[in-house]
């Protein structure tokens, strides 16, 4: 595991992001909330740069909903910019195949700074 | 021709097989095509270039019903402009290259005025040459033929024939009225036939009231989507072979695109059942109806995904991997990569010329230099 310094928190704002390679490996870092999450920038689809995505919300509809859609998770679905698969930026769970879950590179803040391992 | 796990150790990967694409599309909102169409109808498209549009939806050129409300995210819009952002998009995904189709005038089926429609068709065409053929090597083209006026299609396949970088005419599909087995478009087949170009049936998702019927009925994109293109497939060909296309052409080529494959076994094997007990209503057909559905060609995307892709190269067995094409429909939001058919369980014979040799074959292309690129 190595660890990468990615920003200052003053310059890493709620709902921006930054996609970063280190060797052979790319991720992306997202801020949700104020929460920050790394994943892979791989779609598990045909391998889409996933991380380059837009950040929106989504729908669901369930029998809590009455079958209506709500939309929901504003800020926290990322979607693959070459097929719009969705994935949760908090879980890396893409919301077409649940089975899949991509991997989480853990975040900490350190002396101010955004750091990732990898 | 389904093939096991490689045990050569050295993997085969898509820099070492000939790519050529046989459907990405250039994209031709009206502004573009304005300088290259006739009057009045430039006047027309100079002022549509100032109104508001949607992803291909320009009322009066490219109509859509846009039956859905926006919403953030979803599919993409992607549109490519030029024939350099072309070669340069084709080269990311390693691509040698490609037939052009356009983007808005999928739709232009069903425009009402033939003289309008031949005209979009005309400065179409002459666009397609001057912005795109002749920019780049790479890029071939395939000619727009006006379904509204046989005659002037005719005379532009006669005139654009013989061009090197025009290897094919496109048909456009979604909404056609009559159905392209019409003797209406029998201009348009003898002109291809002659020319030794092989015509292109291309659809679009759109709602008409023409075939496919219905599909208004769907409160999804997804669901409208999952047939459109599939079902204007099926009713086109359902419509030349049982009109005799094949058998008044036989050296037309005819290739069917972005529909996958998956409905191509299904179309054979129920109009050779019907074949059984109705020939007499097609007695011009001199062989079962798959047996001109197997000289046909198939464009693979937008490629099926079965959980065993075992089942998919079953299917393209069916079919005959000697009439199946890859395409990606770059730019668009449902186009495949090369890799996704590459890495299909087939032989690297059958991979050759899926993803190439077929193309090269039926289109008359030169094989092109593979350019280093990184590992694909």
């Amino acid at each position: 595991m190595a660890d990468i310094t990615i920003a200052r928190v003053t310059d890493f704002a709620p709902g921006s992001r930054r996609v970063v390679r280190t060797g052979r490996v790319e991720i992306g870092v997202f801020n949700v909330d104020g929460k920050y999450f790394a994943l892979p920038n791989v779609c598990a689809h045909q391998f889409g740069p996933l991380c380059e995505g837009v950040v929106t919300g989504t729908f669901i509809a369930n029998g809590r909903t009455g079958w209506r859609r709500r939309w929901v998770h504003e800020g926290a679905i990322l979607t693959c910019p070459w097929h719009s698969l969705e994935y949760d930026i908090t879980t890396g769970r893409c919301l077409a195949y649940p089975a899949i879950k991509l991997r989480q590179y853990p975040v900490r803040v350190e002396d101010g700074y955004v750091v990732v391992s990898v | 021709m389904i093939d096991g796990p490689s045990t050569s150790g050295t993997r085969t990967t898509l820099n070492d097989v000939v790519v050529v694409d046989v459907d990405i599309h250039a994209d031709d909102p009206p502004p573009a095509l304005a300088p290259y169409c006739e009057l009045p109808w430039r006047r027309s498209l100079e002022l549509q270039g100032s109104l508001p549009s949607r992803y291909l939806s320009y009322g009066g050129y490219s109509p859509n019903l846009g039956l859905d409300p926006p919403f953030p995210g979803g599919p993409n819009a992607r549109s490519t402009q030029t024939a350099a952002q072309m070669r340069e998009e084709l080269d990311a995904i390693s691509v040698d290259a490609g037939i052009i189709f356009p983007d808005h005038l999928l739709l232009m089926a069903q425009l009402p005025n033939p003289d309008y429609a031949a005209a979009l068709a005309r400065a179409y065409n002459r666009w397609l040459l001057e912005k795109w053929l002749a920019a780049e090597p790479s890029l071939y083209g395939a000619l727009v033929a006006a379904p509204q006026d046989p005659a002037d299609a005719a005379r532009e396949i006669e005139k654009y024939g013989k061009e090197a970088e025009v290897v094919a005419v496109y048909l456009p599909t979604s909404a056609v009225y009559p159905l392209w087995g019409h003797r209406k478009y029998d201009p348009i087949y003898a002109a291809a036939e002659a020319a030794g170009l092989p015509v292109m049936l291309h659809s679009v998702s759109a709602v008409f009231p023409v075939f496919p019927f219905n599909v208004e009925q769907f409160d999804t994109a997804l669901a409208r989507h999952t047939v459109a293109h599939t079902f204007a497939m099926m009713a086109n060909l359902i419509s030349m072979v049982t009109t005799g296309v094949p058998v008044r052409f036989p050296k037309l080529k005819i290739c069917f695109t972005e529909a996958g494959v998956s409905w191509v076994p299904f179309i054979m094997w129920r109009l050779d059942k019907e074949y059984n007990e109705s020939r007499r209503e097609v007695p011009f057909l001199e062989d079962r109806p798959s047996t001109y559905i197997k000289q046909m060609y198939f464009s693979t995307q937008p490629v099926e995904e079965p959980d065993n892709p075992r089942h998919l190269a079953a299917t393209i067995e069916v079919i005959g991997d000697d009439h199946i094409l890859f395409a990606s429909d770059w730019p668009h939001h449902d186009f495949d990569h090369p890799r996704h058919v590459f890495d299909l369980p087939l032989s690297l014979e059958t991979k050759r010329r899926i993803m190439g040799g077929n193309a090269l074959r039926l289109f008359g292309i030169p094989a092109p230099a593979k350019p280093a690129r990184p590992r694909a």
